[in-house]
């Protein structure tokens, strides 16, 4: 066999008869998520491509499994597809990167058996200036900028990345977020300094986070009026056996209603406080995760060594508070939260700068002092 | 047909460019070779890789067999472990590919083996058979031939496990010669 260089899809773009069903044609070389695709053009390819800075034939990252390259073109081409408006560019773009980052591990995100999407919050002004939604229904239908970034991201995941079911994506389930999953944290609203202040951005810059996650689950808490009482009810939520998380650890994101949000605000919690709360108490017991030694004597190695295998010992689903990702979101009216499981210690999630050239600053904002 | 009648249509997957690299000299005598196993950490790798590994030794003569272990399933192996194993050892034998990620990171662990010289086995199951001929031409390996062994692994009886240890010994001596039976070169990616 000889060393050659493999090339597929070098046409690009190609004519076909002005009379062809061009939303039949992308279904028919399976270049869909199963829904239609918005039929590119010449100008709407080149009005995205001018956003990202020109220069068409620029490699902005490598999509895995497939290992397809992502140029500026191809990024164009299925942002188009998507549904997307040309200013939403900057934010698919830094998804993107954020996914392509060795940390996040694409590569075992897109072939998982597990159900786990790629979850993408938007932190900052452009989330506001591009109108995504973190209000209301914040994770459902009804916004073009969550609904086209998030199907602009699975369609490069698909086409680009070759993640198609059945073949590099293994996923026994899957789960809704596949098609998309991208919302924005409600920042004007919130009573807590948002996600990235936190992490030591300034308000007025915007990133983007990207976690491989399971769909969200409600946390429903209509009694409660303080921080321990609603904040048990999310370690409830934490504290089972089903998660991948309850043996490999890794990151969860918990999302506060508005109305939760507040409650615990107003007795002066901080997000540290909430983070830290959380963290120490909720748990499964080891006897449970070894499902009480009923198919054999269970050491786990997943779990970390520094955890007495015990019957009683309080195993933690993430083994820091700092793998607690914290967002405030959701519409003014309603006392619910919801829980994002991740997929385990296999990924890490991602938070970078929109704009490459803005940075955390050192001092970061872990205590939680940093409310505006 | 006129240029009016005509309109322009995209692929949207971007262009794959790789190097199909060899894969490392075959061996021909096993005995006093020194064996290198990567156990992934998954559910049931560990007593597949004891299983086969000691009884190839016994049946082949191993001079030595080293056991390693890396942390995450669904991750590469990292770059100083996947050399130390090609310098301590002469072959290698990795496990489990019997999920998506772990297949996919498996097939790669050889694939960097392979290139450091080392001729490596790596065990998958039936249900991964289609997503390792992907993987191993999207990374540009399309000789790295598989050990393919029944799925599943992670929730099988000690009885079962033994079942697949001696598909293991069947195959793993083939892979190291170079005349394990090849699945098919290539498979057409959407």
């Amino acid at each position: 066999m000889n060393n050659t260089v493999l090339t597929e899809a070098s046409q690009v773009s190609k004519l076909v008869s002005a009379d062809t069903d061009l939303v039949e044609y992308y279904f028919e070389r399976g270049f869909t998520d199963g829904l239609p695709v918005v039929p590119p053009t010449a100008e709407k390819v080149a009005a995205i491509v001018q956003v990202l800075g020109g220069d068409p034939q620029f490699v902005e990252a490598r999509i895995a499994p497939r290992w397809g390259e992502l140029t500026r073109e191809v990024l164009a081409i299925n942002m188009v597809m998507a549904g997307c408006l040309p200013e939403y560019a900057p934010v698919v773009l830094a998804a993107l990167k954020a996914l392509t980052d060795p940390a996040f591990n694409l590569n075992g995100v897109q072939a998982t058996t597990h159900v786990a999407a790629p979850l993408l919050v938007v932190n900052g002004p452009i989330a506001k200036t591009i109108g995504m939604n973190g209000g209301g229904n914040a994770f459902g239908s009804g916004n073009r900028a969550n609904a086209t970034i998030g199907r602009a991201i699975r369609l490069i995941m698909l086409n680009v990345g070759g993640g198609w079911p059945g073949d590099l994506d293994k996923s026994t389930l899957g789960h809704p977020g596949k098609y998309t999953y991208a919302v924005c944290e409600n920042e004007s609203e919130s009573p807590l300094a948002p996600y990235h202040v936190e992490h030591g951005y300034k308000p007025d810059e915007s990133t983007v986070f990207v976690m491989a996650a399971e769909a969200p689950h409600s946390v429903t808490n209509h009694i409660s009026n303080d921080p321990e009482g609603i904040l048990d009810t999310m370690c409830s939520a934490m504290s089972t056996i089903a998660s991948n998380s309850a043996v490999l650890g890794g990151h969860i994101a918990v999302v506060l209603g508005l109305e939760h949000a507040n409650t615990i605000a107003k007795h002066g919690w901080s997000r540290s406080d909430i983070r830290h709360y959380l963290f120490h108490n909720h748990g499964n017991r080891f006897i449970d995760l070894a499902y009480g030694h009923r198919y054999g004597k269970v050491y786990n190695r997943n779990l970390p060594k520094y955890y007495k295998r015990e019957d009683d010992t309080r195993i933690p689903i993430i083994h820091s508070p700092d793998n607690i990702h914290l967002f405030v979101m959701g519409g003014q009216a309603g006392r619910f939260s919801v829980l994002i499981p991740g997929w385990g210690h296999m990924s890490t999630p991602v938070h970078r700068p929109i704009d490459a050239t803005s940075g955390p600053d050192q001092a970061d904002c872990s205590t939680g002092t940093c409310a505006l | 047909m006129k240029q009016d009648q005509l309109v322009t249509v995209y692929d949207p997957r971007g262009v794959i460019r790789s190097v199909n690299a060899p894969i490392s000299k075959r061996v021909t005598q096993l005995s006093g070779l020194r064996l290198g196993v990567l156990d992934n950490s998954k559910w049931n790798a560990n007593k597949l890789l004891r299983g086969a590994s000691e009884l190839l030794a016994k049946e082949l003569g191993f001079s030595a067999v080293n056991y390693y272990v890396k942390h995450s399933f669904s991750k590469d192996a990292a770059p100083e472990l996947i050399e130390k194993i090609a310098q301590e050892n002469d072959l290698v034998l990795t496990a489990i590919g019997d999920c998506g990620s772990c297949c996919s990171a498996c097939v790669r662990d050889s694939i960097a083996l392979e290139k450091l010289g080392v001729p490596s086995a790596v065990i998958i199951t039936t249900e991964f058979v289609r997503e390792t001929i992907l993987t191993r031409q999207a990374l540009g390996m399309r000789e790295l031939e598989p050990v393919v062994i029944d799925h599943p692994v992670s929730s099988i009886t000690a009885e079962e496990v033994m079942q697949r240890v001696a598909q293991i010994r069947a195959q793993a001596e083939r892979v190291w010669k170079g005349t394990q039976t090849p699945l098919p070169e290539t498979v057409q990616i959407q």
